[in-house]
């Protein structure tokens, strides 16, 4: 799934495009989330052991729906504003990975059946997760409930991490939520993994910023895609004994696939014959998405709940206390006034703190000689100087003038008070 | 080089109780002019500003713009080493990728040279923009510390409102609600218990109290404290550090939710 080794590579060589985050520090922040992802986490991690599942009365999978329940409940108690997107139809080129998928799955059906007739536990454990998929089904119950509890759901054309980067794109949402590297690929501005782990793992969320992993790497987003496809995607295969950090090192010095084609040796790496390597860059590039216009509102609204109650208690055998105890947290969480942020009060200024240590060492500071100005324009003109008429002429009009006068003309870096 | 004596050592002491839980890793600005740090907490809600002027060091000296990325937690423990009147020094050769901080006791009997190592530190600066406040606060340290501690076992949030009437802080629980007004009183014997309101535009926002509470763990630097209110600002809750600056910190108030008018996401 996703790129391989991508992670890796740029913990390795791009270490400052990954920052660990806190969970809560996403407050107030639309997040878009890769909704197939989850739900395969889900059936996974929640309520199985071994080969048993999380079901209701009727024998059917629950997992996926306790799972969403309760996760997206944690998001919204954080003032987190979920967008969940669902995957539409595959596209072409990732048939033959499906198929894989396919055969593989098929396979660990069988080593499961044959581990469960021996007993052995380990193996029931592994080949039953491999025996996982997510079923239209799963799909359809988890917009369902999605729906109910107010959270927007929206249906790609296809691929959803490309919507999801599409989305981010357009700034609908602030970053992308996904366990599937290929977000990065697609050009998701920010980009978070381990957002939707369970929070006893207290794993910290990674977030990655595109326009840090290219400068970080020295690409373009061109060669950044062809990187990705040679270090092998989901859409074509890679060429053998070319991974990673092959790839990044031909890239910088060819930058791009063509010119690797032709400059490699043929003899030692073995290029498939029918390599699709443009048509993945295509699906890349130019994503089958909805465009900017048709995308529909995304809009987070009140939780229904005595559908919730329906559909949860009545029909899929949750307990009633539970779930009702959990409407009342989706509720308090829609009340809370949201915290704002500093950056959209004051803008960001050029570093003063020189970054690197061989920085450090030349450290020239191009704000020191703007930072003690406006320190000493806060203090001492403001509640000082200012101070006093204030209150005195209890807002006469020439001191508004002089306000207005002061003020405007004032950018940062000015300075009158020193 | 590097050299800054400060003969009142534990006032870097009392600095680092007030910041180093609401910042875990900041870098310290030197330059000719005086010790700084800028610094948002983690979820970028909050900022601290801290200055401390050259003219209050004993001895200044500062060759090149330098600075120092330090984790707060680190030097806190490092600090703590130090006696309270014990005279502390910030050493650091240029180049260098450790600070020493040097303890002499006050007799001069005996020094201790803590070395720290130094990180770096990826941080965004902000810019302040000039602003003029609505109403500006000045009120005993230790009354408003108190007020924000009492109110967070109701609530977790603050409302401060200034109107003619005083300064009104008030929070709301599940347990009920609670209202604590200040008014102006200047009749007192030391100008440092006045509480004074100066309010040009009636102001009232909401904050965090989980933050104000942070805030107030730089009480002991200074006996009163400033709080700057603008309707559309962040608050301003200042501390004076006696002839040698100051520690600000600057905190984002709560939006009250209007449907789906966010803000571009920055």
């Amino acid at each position: 799934m996703g790129i391989k080794g991508l992670t890796k590579l740029l913990a390795d060589n791009a270490p400052k495009a990954m920052k660990e985050q806190k969970f809560e520090s996403f407050f107030g922040r639309k997040i878009a989330i890769d909704a197939s992802m989850s739900i395969y986490q889900f059936l996974i991690v929640v309520g199985r052991s071994g080969a048993e599942m999380l079901t209701n009365e009727a024998g059917e999978v629950t997992s996926h729906l306790q799972g969403m329940f309760s996760r997206t409940i944690r998001l919204l108690e954080s003032g987190l504003k979920p967008v969940y997107v669902f995957d539409g139809k595959p596209p072409d080129l990732k048939k033959q990975e499906l198929s894989k998928r396919f055969t593989k799955r098929a396979d660990a059906s069988e080593d499961l059946a044959e581990a469960m007739e021996s007993g052995n536990k380990e193996d029931i454990e592994k080949f039953s997760k491999r025996t996982v998929k997510v079923t239209k089904q799963h799909n359809d119950d988890c917009k369902r409930l999605l729906r109910l509890m107010g959270v927007p759901v929206v249906e790609a054309p296809s691929e959803a991490e490309a919507q999801c980067a599409s989305l981010c794109k357009s700034g609908k949402v602030y970053a992308v939520a996904s366990e599937d590297m290929d977000s990065l690929t697609f050009g998701a501005p920010r980009f978070l993994r381990h957002l939707m782990d369970p929070s006893s793992r207290k794993i910290p969320v990674m977030e990655f910023e595109v326009a840090k992993v290219l400068e970080e790497l020295n690409l373009t987003m061109d060669q950044f895609i062809d990187l990705c496809i040679l270090s092998g995607c989901d859409y074509c295969d890679s060429i053998r004994g070319i991974g990673g950090l092959t790839a990044l090192k031909l890239i910088r010095q060819h930058s791009s696939i063509e010119n690797i084609l032709e400059n490699i040796n043929k003899e030692r790496y073995q290029i498939p014959d029918d390599w699709p390597y443009q048509e993945a860059r295509r699906l890349f590039k130019e994503p089958l998405v909805f465009k900017e216009e048709e995308q529909l509102e995304i809009k987070w609204t009140a939780p229904d709940e005595e559908g919730l109650i329906t559909f949860l208690v009545n029909e899929n055998g949750f307990n009633s206390d539970r779930v009702t105890k959990a409407i009342e947290k989706i509720k308090a969480a829609k009340n809370k006034s949201s915290q704002g942020r500093l950056e959209s009060f004051f803008k960001p200024a050029a570093n003063p703190s020189a970054p690197a240590p061989t920085k450090r060492k030349e450290s020239k500071c191009v704000l020191r000689t703007f930072k003690p100005a406006i320190q000493h324009k806060m203090s001492s003109v403001h509640l000082f100087n200012w101070s006093r008429p204030m209150v005195n002429g209890n807002l006469s009009l020439p001191i508004i003038d002089l306000a207005s006068k002061h003020s405007v003309p004032l950018s940062r870096g000015v300075s009158f008070g020193a | 080089m590097l050299e800054l004596r400060l003969v009142q050592g534990s006032l870097l002491k009392k600095v680092l109780e007030a910041i180093k839980d609401l910042v875990n890793d900041a870098n310290f600005d030197c330059s000719s002019t005086g010790f700084s740090l800028q610094a948002m907490d983690s979820s970028h809600v909050a900022l601290v500003a801290l200055l401390l002027r050259s003219e209050g060091f004993e001895h200044y000296r500062c060759d090149r713009n330098i600075s120092m990325g330090m984790n707060l937690n680190n030097m806190s423990k490092m600090l703590k080493c130090a006696g309270n009147d014990d005279i502390i020094t910030i050493k650091a050769d240029d180049g260098s990728d450790t600070v020493t901080f040097m303890f002499e006791s006050p007799t001069q009997d005996k020094i201790a040279d803590f070395e720290m190592k130094l990180m770096d530190i990826d941080s965004e600066h902000l810019g302040i923009p000039e602003a003029e406040y609505h109403a500006i606060v000045r009120m005993p340290s230790s009354e408003f510390a108190r007020i924000c501690k009492d109110l967070s076992s109701i609530g977790d949030t603050v409302v401060i409102s200034v109107s003619k009437e005083g300064v009104k802080f008030s929070t709301r629980g599940d347990i009920g609600t609670a209202n604590i007004v200040c008014r102006q009183n200047t009749t007192v014997d030391k100008p440092e218990e006045a509480t004074v309101i100066e309010m040009n535009e009636p102001v009232s926002l909401t904050f965090a109290l989980r933050y104000m509470n942070s805030f107030t763990k730089a009480t002991p630097l200074s006996s009163s404290v400033t709080i700057s209110l603008s309707n559309e600002l962040p608050v301003v809750v200042e501390y004076k550090i006696a002839e040698m600056g100051y520690i600000r910190f600057y905190l984002a108030p709560k939006i009250e939710e209007d449907e789906d008018e966010t803000k571009p996401q920055v």
